[in-house]
């Protein structure tokens, strides 16, 4: 049975007569747990870009669930959810409004306009808060009031809020300190196990610098200059392959 | 030879070379026909005229200038706020909308900012006749353009990034709009709602002057009768309205995380919106449109406005613009940096707060109590005006300024006013040149009033034409109006560009 979610097709991406990405074919099947591993600026978030259609590819075509980006509707589209390198978080929005905003897509006007008056349920974006082992005392304080872990851990519950089919994440593991990043790594991986029986199964993409994090991941994909130098099962990763995105 | 380097502060001084051929003018124009006049207008100010019926009369326009300015805020602000974000790029890339309809809306939008809320005043007074809604209407046309172009620069800082994440969580379009645009909205509505307020409350005060109604008529009543005692009763109770205005308005702090008064802001909002549309087709319905037909006959009637004549007008508005700018942006840092001690900063003050309490056309009015009409006068009245409004701002900036430079480069031996120069004035120089500018964009609009009392420019070819329905000059003049200031604003869109 063809399981693809998302498929690149011959990929390339060029800015400002760079060549960001080169060629680029890539499959992603349901369920997959998949590391992609590149050094800076080897076109790791470009490609996560790509991948979740907030840009276009100069050339290629990216597929999901066998249609293009154009032929999808919002709620297909919904389906994929990304933690951004940068969070992109509202600064001006408190901690829970910014979760909240992860709702948008299931909800409609109102919800929006009840959660920027503070006056929607937030009951759903506390659990999520209290899952990334947020302390209730930064609900409702502003992201700006924040510290870089708080901020890095507001972002992840946003994502994982959407309970989305695809999460894509472009380095996750930022400012949090090594207790911290095991319990985010569990609950971005687990989501997958615990679904997998119920409906789809869900996927994580997601880029990644820390080697010592391989172990979960059941694929690996490494990056150099814009091209896929290897995109190969976790256990048969080798120094060799290293080298040559390093 | 060194070269000549101009910086920041030598330019702040540069613009009062424009005193040479103004004092001249001046000093030429020079009668001393009305000095007593102008003693008495004077005397006045420290006499004027307290009686029950008096105060009354000054209550009562006070309460229809409040009505008038307050109405005209609350539409203008809401309107503004929605031009604010048809005519904003984000509302676009949300929509998907091609960006030449948002080149559209902000050129029409340009147009009607860059003529005066007076001059709308005028013309809607000639067609439709005088009453309380054209003041309102008159206010609000040129204000919701100016309101939407404050929220729309608000609204192009949201960081692209931010939209980026919203528009990828795939939600309904309008709900990451309001998302997106919601608190920049909240931040201009609190640090500029109430300014804007206040200056609805000054433009009434001037289209008073023109017969609007609320204290303006009665200040020009008084005026024309040389009932000055009379006169200055009306100013003093103006400037008490200003000044409690301003107290109260530092002390209100829009809490957005109440939900009771967010809930109610909305619902003034709509209401707002409600009322507006009703009443706008109310007043279509109800007036009797006296002299709307006379704009029927626009391309039909002819103009007398020879070309020499037209272009001769046009230079004269942009030399006084140009004077009255010199003056606005040279004085204050002048006369602050000569008189630089506590009780000359007071009185510096005081002078200042009265230059902006007292409406240009009386200014003008009473300046000719000693010389003749000219441009320079015109143009002096303007500067001096504006002159108040900027040294306001260079005060407050300099109170607030660090000043370890200033008390450092005093105890060196450097001289007071020196010290001030360059260890005080100088940080605030860049900062105060791009106030300037965008001040120098009200000027150019504010020479239609001076123009029309002082008998200069197109101010006052615009009065003569309108005086006798030649809705044809009206138009030549309007357009001439307009791309004066629009390209005025352009200049100093690129200055302030460059300065911020």
């Amino acid at each position: 049975m063809n399981n693809t979610l998302l498929e690149l097709k011959n990929i390339s991406y060029k800015y400002k007569n760079n060549l960001i990405l080169n060629k680029v074919n890539l499959k992603i099947n349901s369920g997959d747990k998949i590391a992609l591993l590149g050094k800076s600026g080897s076109g790791k978030t470009t490609l996560i870009s790509v991948l979740n259609g907030t840009i276009k590819p100069t050339d290629g075509e990216v597929k999901l669930f066998n249609k293009s980006f154009e032929e999808l509707d919002r709620k297909q589209k919904s389906k994929i959810t990304t933690i951004w390198q940068d969070l992109r978080l509202i600064e001006d929005l408190s901690a829970e409004q910014n979760v909240n905003c992860g709702l948008l897509a299931e909800n409609n006007f109102y919800f929006a306009f009840k959660n920027l008056l503070n006056i929607s349920s937030f009951k759903k974006a506390h659990k999520y808060m209290k899952l990334c082992r947020l302390h209730n005392s930064i609900y409702d304080k502003k992201i700006r009031k924040l510290s870089g872990g708080q901020k890095q851990r507001v972002a992840i519950a946003r994502s994982l809020i959407q309970e989305s089919n695809i999460l894509l994440a472009d380095e996750p593991f930022n400012n949090l300190d090594p207790k911290l990043i095991t319990t985010i790594k569990n609950l971005m991986l687990e989501s997958v196990d615990k679904n997998d029986t119920k409906k789809s199964a869900k996927t994580v993409f997601v880029a990644l610098h820390r080697l010592d994090l391989l172990n979960d991941f059941d694929k690996v994909i490494g990056i150099r200059d814009g091209k896929i130098f290897f995109n190969i099962k976790r256990n048969k990763l080798k120094k060799i392959h290293l080298e040559k995105i390093y | 030879m060194n070269k000549l380097k101009l910086n920041h502060t030598s330019l702040s001084f540069l613009p009062l070379l424009v005193c040479i051929p103004l004092g001249y003018q001046l000093i030429n124009n020079i009668h001393f026909g009305g000095f007593k006049l102008f003693q008495e207008f004077l005397i006045s100010a420290f006499n004027p005229k307290i009686d029950n019926e008096i105060i009354i009369t000054a209550i009562k326009r006070l309460n229809e200038t409040i009505l008038i300015g307050f109405f005209s805020w609350l539409v203008s602000i809401i309107f503004g706020a929605i031009f604010g974000i048809i005519s904003s790029n984000i509302f676009y890339k949300i929509f998907n909308i091609p960006n030449f309809f948002n080149h559209i809306i902000r050129f029409c939008l340009t147009i009607i900012r860059s003529i005066h809320e007076v001059v709308w005043g005028i013309i809607l007074m000639q067609i439709y006749g005088i009453n309380f809604s054209i003041g309102i209407i008159a206010i609000c046309i040129p204000y919701i353009a100016v309101n939407s172009k404050v929220f729309a620069e608000q609204l192009e800082t949201i960081d692209y990034k931010s939209f980026e994440s919203i528009n990828q969580i795939n939600a309904p379009k309008f709900s990451s709009l309001l998302t997106l645009i919601w608190n920049p909205i909240i931040n201009t509505f609190k640090n500029f709602g109430l300014y804007r307020l206040e200056c609805a409350i000054r433009s009434t005060v001037i289209l008073g002057l023109f017969g609007i109604g609320g204290i303006g008529t009665s200040i020009f009543l008084s005026f024309q009768t040389l009932n000055f005692r009379e006169l200055w009763t009306y100013l003093w109770s103006l400037a008490i309205l200003i000044i409690l205005s301003g107290l109260i308005f530092k002390k209100i702090k829009f809490n957005t995380t109440n939900k009771i008064l967010s809930i109610f802001f909305i619902a003034v909002f709509f209401i707002t919106i409600l009322f507006s549309f009703l009443y706008f087709l109310y007043f279509i319905f109800n007036n009797n449109f006296e002299n709307l037909n006379s704009v029927s006959s626009l391309f039909k009637s002819s103009s007398d406005l020879g070309l020499f004549d037209f272009l001769k007008l046009i230079l004269e508005t942009i030399n006084l613009s140009l004077l009255s700018t010199g003056i606005a942006i040279s004085l204050p840092p002048l006369v602050i940096g000569i008189f630089n001690n506590n009780s000359s900063k007071i009185f510096i003050k005081i002078f200042a707060f009265l230059l902006r309490l007292i409406p240009t056309p009386v200014i003008l009015l009473t300046l000719l109590t000693f010389n003749n009409p000219s441009l320079s006068l015109a143009a002096l009245t303007l500067g001096l005006h504006n002159a108040g409004i900027t040294s306001k701002l260079l005060f407050t900036n300099l109170d607030n300024q660090d000043k370890r430079n200033y008390i450092a480069m005093k105890s060196l031996g450097i001289s007071k006013k020196t010290s001030w120069l360059l260890g005080l004035f100088s940080q605030q120089a860049k900062s105060y040149l791009a106030y300037c500018a965008y001040r120098s964009d009200i000027i150019i609009r504010e020479t239609a009033i001076v123009g029309i009392i002082g008998s200069v420019g197109l101010g006052w070819q615009l009065q003569e034409s309108l005086s006798s329905f030649a809705w044809q000059e009206v138009t030549v003049v309007l357009i001439a109006y307009s791309s004066i200031a629009i390209v005025g604003e352009l200049i100093n869109g690129k200055i302030k560009n460059s300065l911020t």
